[in-house]
């Protein structure tokens, strides 16, 4: 699988992308309130969504199989929504109603996300009045997701590096110490940060 | 006048513990460049911290900081921070803005000043630094030398009295140090930096403060004291090859 950060195609043209973001977000929001207040037997209402948001996808010219990619990525989340659905002894929506719901409103974000900058979808929740620390935070978690990308990797190289012969379970191993690793060195990279934007004056 | 930087025997100690400074006093002039010189965690970074207020957190410490001759407390905070410029170790830790633009301009912005003056404020600081025409680039994308003077240029926009350096040049190729030494020699603030680039330290500052295991072991003019072989050897230093080809004489 090929990871190709979510902004590689923000900056790309199309009239998606060329939409303005407010417009498109709300529009985003709009379809998956009703898709997730729609009755269960609305099956034409569910199909036409998954056209639009299918055609949408094709005209912004994103790769369909990157979008495949991170649905699949994602659908531990769907099938989970699910299963818990279909176990729940009151039931009163059938699974598969609940895994179209959120495969289409994920759909929605991910086209979303993918034909907008990061940024500008941050001006717009601004905009929208949305709670500045809320911003801040998602703003910084944009922000260093590369960094820390770039950290895992390193670690990650230098780890088989001195990895010799392959052995199973090997790969598992080294993945949970990486882990484990990132995150104390994360909550350390956190507290460096919240020093520096003391320093210039953050309250 | 006071001085710039007064500290009078400053003792901290961490979460666990360990004493990282062990009564430190010093102090330094208006618009003069100190080095501050030790091995690694002799507790360089753990004073700079308190030259701006960021640590103590709590009342772990005792002693005293006066920033042009105020006392660092919970109510004088926002007055030294203006005053004091930190620029960090870890460039990354610094720009923690997607862009640039966005990050340069934090500091005027959380001051509250009009936007006009930020923007200004930003374009003439990115100047200052040569990253005249970076302002929209995304901060991850740049190279390290460039991250490390877009920092320095998010701390100029504050216009601070006092410029306080965590290893500025480490990480840097010959050219990057080279660029940035002189970007520290024209800028007339108060200076201390704290490094292992000894020659960085012989070309800019003429006094040194030589700090190991939290004490102050040497303070005075920096060719004497890194001339002082011994000295050098006995502090996890070494005497710099720039001062073995200059004659005193």
């Amino acid at each position: 699988m090929s990871w190709l950060p979510h902004s590689h195609f923000t900056h790309s043209d199309s009239i998606v992308h060329r939409m303005r973001p407010d417009v498109k977000l709300a529009c985003a929001f709009a379809l998956i309130l009703a898709t997730a207040l729609a009755p269960g037997h609305w099956t034409a209402w569910y199909a036409a969504v998954f056209a639009l948001l299918t055609g949408a996808t094709l005209v912004s010219r994103v790769p369909l199989k990157f979008v495949i990619q991170r649905l699949l990525l994602l659908s531990p989340f769907i099938l989970a929504i699910a299963a818990v659905n279909a176990f729940h002894p009151d039931v009163r929506t059938p699974w598969q109603v609940v895994a179209a719901k959120s495969l289409l409103s994920l759909l929605a974000v991910l086209l979303v996300t993918l034909t907008t900058p990061f940024g500008k979808i941050l001006q717009v929740l601004r905009r929208a009045k949305v709670p500045a620390l809320l911003i801040t935070t998602m703003a910084l978690m944009h922000r260093y997701l590369f960094v820390l990308a770039d950290e895992s990797e390193r670690m990650q190289r230098a780890r088989l590096s001195r990895t010799f012969r392959k052995r199973k379970g090997i790969w598992w191993r080294l993945s949970a110490s990486v882990v484990s690793q990132l995150f104390v060195r994360a909550s350390q990279r956190a507290e460096r940060i919240y020093d520096a934007m003391c320093a210039r004056g953050w309250k | 006048m006071s001085p710039a930087i007064e500290v009078t025997d400053l003792r901290y100690r961490y979460h666990d513990g360990t004493e990282a400074l062990r009564g430190i006093t010093f102090s330094i002039e208006r618009g003069d460049c100190v080095g501050l010189l030790g091995p690694n965690g002799s507790g360089k970074s753990t004073l700079l911290l308190h030259l701006n207020g960021i640590l103590p957190e709590k009342a772990r410490n005792t002693g005293h900081v006066r920033i042009m001759g105020e006392a660092v407390t919970a109510e004088s905070l926002e007055r030294v921070r203006r005053r004091v410029g930190l620029l960090f170790q870890d460039p990354d830790d610094q720009l923690f803005c997607a862009t640039v633009e966005e990050d340069v301009a934090f500091g005027p912005r959380q001051l509250g000043l009009p936007e006009e003056e930020v923007q200004q404020r930003a374009r003439d600081a990115l100047a200052r630094v040569g990253l005249r025409d970076y302002g929209h680039r995304a901060t991850h994308h740049l190279s390290q030398g460039e991250k490390r003077r877009a920092c320095l240029a998010g701390v100029l926009t504050c216009k601070p009295d006092i410029l306080v350096l965590d290893e500025p040049t480490s990480g840097l190729d010959p050219r990057g140090r080279r660029e940035f030494k002189t970007l520290l020699r024209e800028i007339h603030a108060t200076r201390l930096i704290a490094t292992h680039d000894l020659e960085l330290v012989v070309e800019l500052c003429p006094r040194s403060i030589i700090l190991d295991q939290g004490q102050i072991i040497a303070d005075g003019p920096t060719r004497e004291l890194l001339n002082d072989e011994e000295l050098m050897l006995a502090h996890g230093l070494e005497r710099p090859h720039i001062l073995r080809h200059i004659h005193p004489h």
